[in-house]
């Protein structure tokens, strides 16, 4: 997941920034003011954004209101130090999703943004369950039919973003937007590597192993476990 | 109806008591008058009636027909005279003629009041006024000879009871007038007075609505057109205005310090939090530990600073006499002290100033010195390297005039008039790579400010220009004691 930080204060960015990626393993950008942050989130690849509030030359209420007026619906999560119910209630009906008032628990932001990415996904529960596959978003740890699959933290990324899209074609593209932030270097192939590794691990253990991630030739990966076959025409 | 309180300090009652007063004396006056005019006119009246009365006693006296003495006499059955009043009647020999029945036996001295004159006189315990009249009148016309002209006095008294009485009457009738209209005049003047001092209360009413959530004051149009109200207003107004303001002020304050406060101690407890969540070596600990502390300092340096702020803005400060600090040898000092910074940014401080001793500014010595290292370190930390920092000091008149001008990257004009704000910081990636807290600049301000100076900032940003960079500029007023020796004696070198 690849999640935007908007934060002018640069040691508590390098602190969340370090702490998201550490802790749940996102992939984090960080723009220091609110015209850069802008800037970013227009590009649509970001599955949460951590928006300061008080931001030099763009503040995070504008910010949060141009991406909506974009119709992003990014989830957004803002850091404030201001007191008052209205305010946060002017930032809820402004169209954030849920804030944190400073100084706040680093634990407590972990656990709002994978909510935050969860929901954005369309899923209530930390665990994701698509046919044999079973992951735990908290314990970051992978079954397929109740057995333990040992996977390589950016394997699991991959797993992970695919089952909060199941049956959905991911482009390579996609999965390298939400994988990995702005500094790092854009090859598509290390994502059918990691992919190639990925496929290799979740059949291991089984006597008759059956491909869970399809590659689409040209188009991306689909992850379409153990479906009758009628639902899977037309591949 | 609700009268005003009957406090004796309330100025309802005071201007009552006033109108009061006014009215009793203006009643008392009255009374004397009618007093005076009522006697003038009841005896007047009187004494024409005595005139008449005498005259009537005059026809009655009649020849006695007693040819050989010739006598007359008073032929008293001929008389309707009021029963109460007193009359004797003499001749020219003094031979009493007749008198009343109820005036016996005093022997008159009328010789002593002139003629036509009025006595006073207490006739069987009674009040009487007495007219001495000396008469004369021809009598027996009919017998041959035609008569002869005789003489009489006539003394003529009426009780004058019934005219003090009279008079008392009117008197006391004026008096219980008056007295009426004072009781009446009193609750209409309160009346009258409570209805006047409406718009007064409507003010105050107005007025006390005000709070520190609303400050709204609008008050009625009458009471900007009431010459006795407008100042009021006005003041009122203006206190509200002047209020709002520095509660904004402080408010902003208030939240700006909040916001710079929360993050710092964000920062710290996320360096904390950041360190507990996965076992790390000890020399990541140790690096950990090291960020904590710097940021355990940066948030000392904000509350050093926002105290610092609080104190030079505080007007209490202000009453105090602020001694006279030496600029030219601040300045000596804050350049060697920064002297390291300045080398370790390769830049270059040229300063023109007077010899330490002059430009003594009214500010405490230690204010002087937070001045210029403030605007000297903000000078150096935007200076390019290479470049030169330029300190002009010089004394003028009656003013110190403080430049100092950095050949830096300048300041963004839309950022210029907002430098002097709290917390405000220019660039954000500029203060971070100087580690500002954005109060420097304000703090700088109210010292001036304090000093009874000026502070101005001009900026020419760009490259490669050849007056590119920032200058700010200082004026102080010279310090009193300054300007009162500088014609006695040459001030002492440090």
């Amino acid at each position: 997941m690849r999640v935007l930080l908007v934060e002018d204060e640069v040691r508590l960015a390098d602190n969340l920034a370090a702490a998201l990626r550490d802790g749940p393993g996102f992939a984090v950008d960080w723009a220091e003011d609110g015209q850069m942050g802008d800037d970013c989130a227009c590009n649509r690849c970001y599955d949460l954004i951590v928006l300061d509030l008080m931001l030099p030359k763009l503040d995070g209420l504008s910010v949060l209101k141009r991406l909506r007026g974009r119709q992003d619906a990014t989830p957004v999560l803002i850091l404030t130090a201001k007191d008052g119910a209205d305010s946060i209630i002017q930032l809820l009906n402004a169209g954030a999703d849920d804030y944190l008032a400073k100084p706040f628990d680093l634990g407590e932001l972990i656990a709002r943004a994978k909510a935050l990415i969860r929901r954005g996904k369309g899923a209530a529960h930390p665990a994701l369950k698509v046919g044999s596959l079973e992951l735990n978003t908290l314990e970051q740890t992978v079954r397929r039919d109740g057995i333990f699959v040992e996977l390589s933290p950016t394997e699991y990324h991959i797993l992970e973003y695919l089952m909060h899209r199941p049956r959905v074609i991911v482009s390579k593209r996609e999965l390298l937007e939400h994988l990995y932030d702005y500094n790092w270097e854009h090859h598509s192939n290390v994502i059918e590597a990691h992919v190639s590794n990925l496929r290799k691990k979740l059949d291991a253990d089984l006597p008759e192993p059956t491909p869970v991630i399809e590659t689409m030739r040209g188009r991306g990966y689909r992850l379409a476990p153990e479906l009758p076959p009628d639902q899977n025409e037309g591949q | 109806m609700r009268l005003p309180s009957l406090n004796p300090r309330s100025i309802a009652f005071r201007l009552i008591v006033a109108v009061l007063a006014v009215e009793l004396l203006s009643a008392v006056l009255v009374v004397f008058l009618s007093y005076g005019y009522e006697r003038h006119i009841h005896f007047r009246a009187f004494d024409i009636a005595l005139h008449g009365r005498v005259d009537s006693i005059l026809g009655a006296v009649q020849d006695a027909e007693d040819p050989p003495q010739d006598n007359v006499m008073l032929v008293q059955p001929d008389l309707h005279l009021p029963p109460d009043d007193i009359y004797q009647v003499y001749d020219a020999n003094s031979r009493l003629l007749g008198r009343s029945a109820n005036w016996q036996g005093v022997p008159p001295d009328f010789s002593a009041p002139p003629r036509g004159q009025f006595t006073r006189m207490t006739v069987n315990g009674r009040h009487y006024r007495v007219l001495l009249f000396n008469a004369s009148r021809i009598i027996d016309v009919a017998e041959p000879g035609g008569g002869k002209l005789r003489r009489f006095t006539i003394l003529y008294g009426a009780p004058t009871e019934h005219v003090w009485h009279a008079i008392n009457g009117a008197v006391e009738f004026y008096a219980a007038g008056n007295l009426l209209l004072l009781l009446v005049t009193g609750p209409l003047i309160a009346w009258l007075l409570h209805r006047g001092l409406l718009p007064l209360r409507q003010l105050a009413a107005l007025a006390a609505l005000v709070s520190v959530d609303s400050w709204q004051f609008s008050p009625p149009a009458n009471a900007r057109l009431t010459p006795e109200l407008a100042p009021l207003t006005q003041a009122i107004e203006n206190v509200l205005q002047r209020l709002e303001r520095s509660f904004v002020q402080q408010r902003t304050f208030v939240s700006d310090a909040a916001h710079e406060l929360k993050t710092a101690v964000a920062v710290i407890k996320s360096s904390l939090q950041l360190l507990g969540m996965k076992r790390r070596t000890a020399a990541e600990y140790q690096a950990g530990l090291e960020r904590c502390l710097a940021d355990s300092l940066r948030l000392e340096e904000i509350v050093a600073k926002m105290l610092t702020l609080a104190r030079e803005e505080s007007g209490v400060a202000a009453l105090e006499p602020q001694p006279g600090a030496d600029m030219a040898e601040s300045l000596r000092q804050t350049v060697a002290q920064l002297e390291t910074v300045a080398a370790l940014r390769g830049v270059q401080v040229e300063v023109a100033a007077p010899a330490p001793g002059a430009c003594a500014v009214p500010m405490a010595a230690e204010d002087c010195s937070l001045l210029l290292s403030n605007l000297l370190l903000n000078a150096l930390q935007h200076s390019l390297p290479g470049s030169a920092v330029e300190v002009r000091l010089a004394q003028q008149a009656e003013a110190v005039e403080l430049q100092i001008q950095d050949h830096g990257e300048g300041i963004d004009p839309a950022a210029l008039p907002h430098v002097f704000d709290r917390f405000y910081r220019g660039d954000p990636s500029r203060a971070r790579a100087t580690g500002g807290t954005g109060l420097g600049l304000a703090i700088c301000k109210a010292i001036t400010e304090r000093a009874g100076g000026s502070i101005a900032l001009t900026s020419e940003p760009g490259p490669d220009l050849p007056n590119q960079g920032t200058t700010v500029t200082v004026r102080l007023p010279l310090a009193r004691e300054a300007l009162a020796s500088q014609s006695l004696s040459p001030p002492p070198s440090a």
